[in-house]
C-alpha cells in the first residue's frame, strides 16, 4: 500500500493543452473519483498515471518513487477499462489469469509446447488458478468462467474486467468510466458493489467518471476537474454543500444548482433578481451570481417583505419522495427547480404563481471570477 | 385459386431457376460428365471411357507430376506469401511515417499484370543476358565468393559451395534446370501474392482495439512477442482464415507466369493444375483429360471452401 503523487502534471496534444499542471496526493487505501465533463483530461490524468500516456511535463511518483519513465506493466497498477477489454478468443477464467501468467511464468514456461514440459511450471500454474478461482468466487463469476466474453452480458463482462484487475493484488486500480456501458439500475446496483469492494479490499481505487453521482456515492475524495485543472478536491458532502467553484457547484448535484444574476451594492448587500438576501460580502458595486440548491427553495404562497422570487410552475415532476417544480422568475426567462416534499406542493398545479425564497444563509455568492464569496460573518 | 397461384409462384421463379442452372450449374455438370469420354472438341461422337481419364491421373507419371508440382507450389506460396505479408503489414503499421509509400510500393505487383512482370523476370533471371546471373558472376575471384564460400566458418568443410561450384560451372539456369524452376517460379508466385495479403492484413489491424493492446499492456505484456501473440494475432484470425483461403485458390489458379515462361517445363517441373488443363483441353483438344483435370480442380477448391467455413471460421469468430 503507498501514496501515488503527482507533481505539475502537463500534457499538451499539438498546440492543446489538456492537463494544466495537476498536483494531487492520493492516500493509499482510498477511493478517489476524478470526475468531470467530458474533454476535462480525466481519463488522460488516469493514463498517465497508468503509463499508458506520457506526460508533457510533471512527476508521477508511486510510493515515494518516481516512475516517469516505468513503463506501464512495471508499475504495478491494474486498470478496468471504459469497453472492458477483455481479450474475445480467451474464456474468462483464461482472461482471469493472464496477468498471472504474463508476471509468474517465464518466456519458456508460456511458450505453446516446450513450456508444458517444464518442471516449475505445473506448481505455478496451480496457484494461479487457485487464485484466480477466489476471485471469481468473490465476485460470484464462477459458473461463467468457461465462457467465451463474447456470451456474457454487459454487466458480466464488467465483473470480469474487475476480477482480472483483482487477481494480481495491485497497488492501485485505475478505473476509466467502468459503469458507463450498463443500464441504468445496474450502475446504481454496481455502485454500491464497488464501494463495498473498495472497503473490502483496502486498496486504493482511482476512479474516473462524468458521473457526478458516482463521485458523490462512492468516493471518500473526488476532485472535480473542468478544462485540464482540478477546481476542486475534497470528500463528496465537503464539494456538494461547499463549492469554492461556480464550474464545481453547476456540475455538482442533480437536478443542476440555480443560478441568478445579482448584485452586491455598495454595502455589499447582494440581491438577486430583486430579492434581497439579507446577507453582505466583502465585494461593493459588482455583479455577482447567486446558486442555490434545488432543496434549499422554500415555497410560499403569498410574498413578505419583497423577499423571495414570483414563480410560475411550468412543469411538475414526481419523484416518489419527492416533487420537483420547474418554473420561469415571472417577468424573466430565468428557468428554476425547487425541490419540495410531496405534501407541500398538492396544491399547487402547473401554471400557478407561487413564491420562492432561499433557505437562510443557503445561497452561494459568486464573483465575477467564478470564484466563491463567502458571507460576512454575524450580518 | 390455391392452383392458379402456385403455378404463378413457379413462373416467377422460373427465369431465376433457369439462369442458374444453365450458367452457373450446367457447365461443371458438363465438365464432370465430359470427364468420362474421350470426346474431342469437333468430333461428331465420344465414347464412355468410364474412370480412365481420373485412372491416368493416379498412374501416368506426368499427371502425378502435375499434382506434386501444384501441391508443392501452393505449399510454398501459401506460408510464405501470408508470413511476408503480416510481417510487412505489421512493420507499416508500426511507422508513423511513409506508410502509405511503403504500402503503394509493395502492392506495385499485385498492379502489375503477372503476364507482363512474367516477362521481367525471365529476362532478369537469363542465364547468360541476365542481370540476376551476371551479378553473381561478377562476384567470383573477389571477396564475395570468399564470404559465400563459407570455409572461414569453424565448422566448415572442403566441399565447394554452392556459390563456388555457380562460379565454377556456371549459375543455375532459373528456369531452364528441372531443380530450380518450381521454386523459381513460386518465387515469382510470392513476390506476386504477398503484397496483396499485406493490404488484407493492414485492413485487419485497423480494426484491433487499441484498449486490447493498453490492456495487454497493464496485464504484463511487455515485449511485442507478447503482445502479438495475446492481441494481434487472434485479433487477425478472421483476416487470416480470408487471406489464406484467397492464397490458396490463387496458388491453386497459377497459370501466366507458367504459360510466359517454363510451358510447364523442364520435364514437367512446373506442369501445374491449370496448365495442364488449357495444354491437355486447349493445345491437345483432348477435352475429356482436360474436364477430369478440371473436376479434380474443382475438388480441391471446394474442400477448401468447406474446411474455411466449417472448421476454421468457427473458431476464430468470438461471439
Amino acid at each position: 500500500m503507498s501514496d501515488i503523487r503527482l507533481n505539475a502534471i502537463f500534457k499538451t496534444f499539438g498546440t492543446t493543452e489538456v492537463l494544466r499542471g495537476i498536483d494531487l496526493d492520493i492516500r493509499a487505501g482510498e477511493f478517489l473519483t476524478l470526475v468531470g465533463p467530458s474533454g476535462c483530461g480525466k481519463s488522460t490524468l488516469l493514463r498517465i498515471i497508468a503509463g499508458l500516456e506520457t506526460q508533457t511535463s510533471g512527476d508521477v511518483e508511486i510510493a515515494g518513487t518516481p516512475v516517469n519513465h516505468v513503463r506501464a506493466s512495471d508499475r504495478d497498477l491494474a486498470m478496468v477499462f471504459q469497453s472492458y477489454a477483455l481479450y474475445p478468443h480467451l474464456t474468462v477464467r483464461q482472461n482471469m489469469a493472464t496477468p498471472l501468467v504474463l508476471r509468474d511464468l517465464t518466456f519458456w514456461e508460456r511458450a505453446p509446447i516446450v513450456g508444458h514440459a517444464l518442471p516449475g511450471r505445473r506448481p505455478k500454474v496451480k496457484s494461479l488458478h487457485a487464485a484466480v478461482d477466489d476471485v471469481a468466487q468473490v465476485l460470484k463469476i464462477e459458473h461463467l468462467m468457461d465462457r467465451k466474453p463474447g456470451q456474457l452480458s454487459g454487466g458480466q463482462r464488467q465483473r470480469v474486467a474487475l476480477g482480472r484487475a483483482m487477481v494480481r493484488k495491485p497497488v492501485a486500480f485505475l478505473m476509466d468510466e467502468p459503469l458507463s456501458n450498463l443500464d441504468a439500475a445496474l450502475r446504481v446496483h454496481m455502485r454500491s458493489e464497488l464501494a463495498e469492494l473498495h472497503r473490502s479490499l483496502g486498496v486504493t481505487f482511482i476512479y474516473v467518471t462524468h458521473d457526478q453521482a458516482e463521485a458523490l456515492t462512492m468516493s471518500n475524495r473526488m476532485a472535480v476537474m473542468m478544462d485540464g485543472d482540478i477546481l476542486q478536491l475534497g470528500a463528496p458532502d465537503e464539494v456538494y454543500d461547499d463549492p469554492k467553484d461556480r464550474r464545481v457547484a453547476e456540475f455538482v448535484g442533480s437536478p443542476k444548482i440555480n443560478m441568478l444574476p445579482g448584485r452586491a451594492d455598495g454595502h455589499g448587500r447582494v440581491a438577486a433578481l430583486g430579492a434581497p438576501l439579507h446577507r453582505h460580502v466583502g465585494l461593493q458595486d459588482q455583479d455577482v451570481t447567486v446558486g442555490i440548491r434545488p432543496e434549499h427553495l422554500q415555497l410560499t404562497t403569498t410574498q413578505a417583505d419583497n423577499e423571495g422570487w414570483p414563480f410560475r410552475v411550468t412543469h411538475k415532476e414526481n419523484m416518489g419522495a419527492d416533487f420537483f417544480l420547474h418554473g420561469t422568475v415571472n417577468g424573466s426567462n430565468h428557468r428554476m427547480v425547487a425541490r419540495a416534499r410531496p405534501e407541500d406542493v398538492a396544491e399547487v398545479a402547473i401554471g400557478h404563481d407561487v413564491f420562492l425564497r432561499a433557505q437562510s444563509g443557503k445561497a452561494m455568492v459568486f464573483g465575477g471570477d467564478d470564484r466563491r464569496v463567502y458571507f460576512a460573518e454575524g450580518a | 385459386m390455391a392452383q392458379g397461384s402456385h403455378r404463378a409462384a413457379y413462373g416467377f421463379i422460373a427465369p431465376a431457376v433457369f439462369l442458374m442452372i444453365a450458367i452457373l450449374i450446367a457447365p461443371v455438370v458438363i465438365a464432370a460428365a465430359l470427364s468420362f469420354t474421350d470426346y474431342s472438341l469437333g468430333n461428331a461422337g465420344f465414347d464412355w471411357v468410364g474412370l480412365e481419364n481420373y485412372d491416368r491421373m493416379v498412374s501416368r507419371s506426368t499427371y502425378t507430376k502435375m499434382l506434386s508440382a501444384t501441391a508443392l507450389y501452393v505449399l510454398t506460396v501459401v506460408p510464405i506469401s501470408i508470413a511476408l505479408g503480416l510481417g510487412a503489414a505489421l512493420l507499416i503499421n508500426s511507422v508513423k511515417r511513409f506508410g502509405d509509400i511503403y504500402k503503394t510500393i509493395y502492392f506495385l505487383p499485385v498492379m502489375a499484370a503477372l503476364l507482363a512482370m512474367a516477362l521481367v523476370w525471365e529476362f532478369a533471371l537469363h542465364p547468360t543476358l541476365g542481370m540476376i546471373n551476371n551479378t553473381l558472376a561478377s562476384g567470383c575471384g573477389t571477396w564475395i565468393e570468399a564470404f559465400f564460400g563459407w570455409h572461414w566458418l569453424p565448422w566448415a568443410d572442403d566441399a565447394p559451395s554452392w556459390f563456388e561450384n555457380g562460379c565454377a560451372s556456371g549459375f543455375p539456369l532459373w528456369f531452364g534446370d528441372k531443380d530450380y524452376s518450381l521454386w523459381t517460379v513460386a518465387f515469382i508466385g510470392i513476390w506476386q501474392a504477398f503484397g496483396f495479403n499485406m493490404v488484407l492484413y493492414l485492413a485487419g489491424l485497423t480494426s484491433v482495439p487499441r484498449e486490447l493492446y493498453q490492456a495487454a499492456a497493464m496485464d504484463g505484456a511487455t515485449t511485442a512477442w507478447d503482445r502479438f501473440r495475446l492481441v494481434t494475432w487472434p485479433m487477425l484470425g478472421p483476416t487470416t482464415v480470408f487471406v489464406v483461403t484467397i492464397t490458396t485458390i490463387r496458388s491453386f489458379q497459377v497459370f501466366d507466369t507458367i504459360e510466359a515462361i517454363t510451358q510447364g517445363g523442364p520435364a514437367k517441373s512446373t506442369f501445374v493444375m491449370m496448365f495442364a488443363i488449357y495444354e491437355k483441353a486447349i493445345q491437345h483438344n483432348l477435352m475429356g483429360m482436360g474436364s477430369a483435370i478440371t473436376v479434380v480442380f474443382l475438388g480441391f477448391v471446394l474442400i477448401l471452401t468447406f474446411v474455411q467455413r466449417h472448421l476454421v471460421e468457427r473458431r476464430v469468430h468470438y461471439s
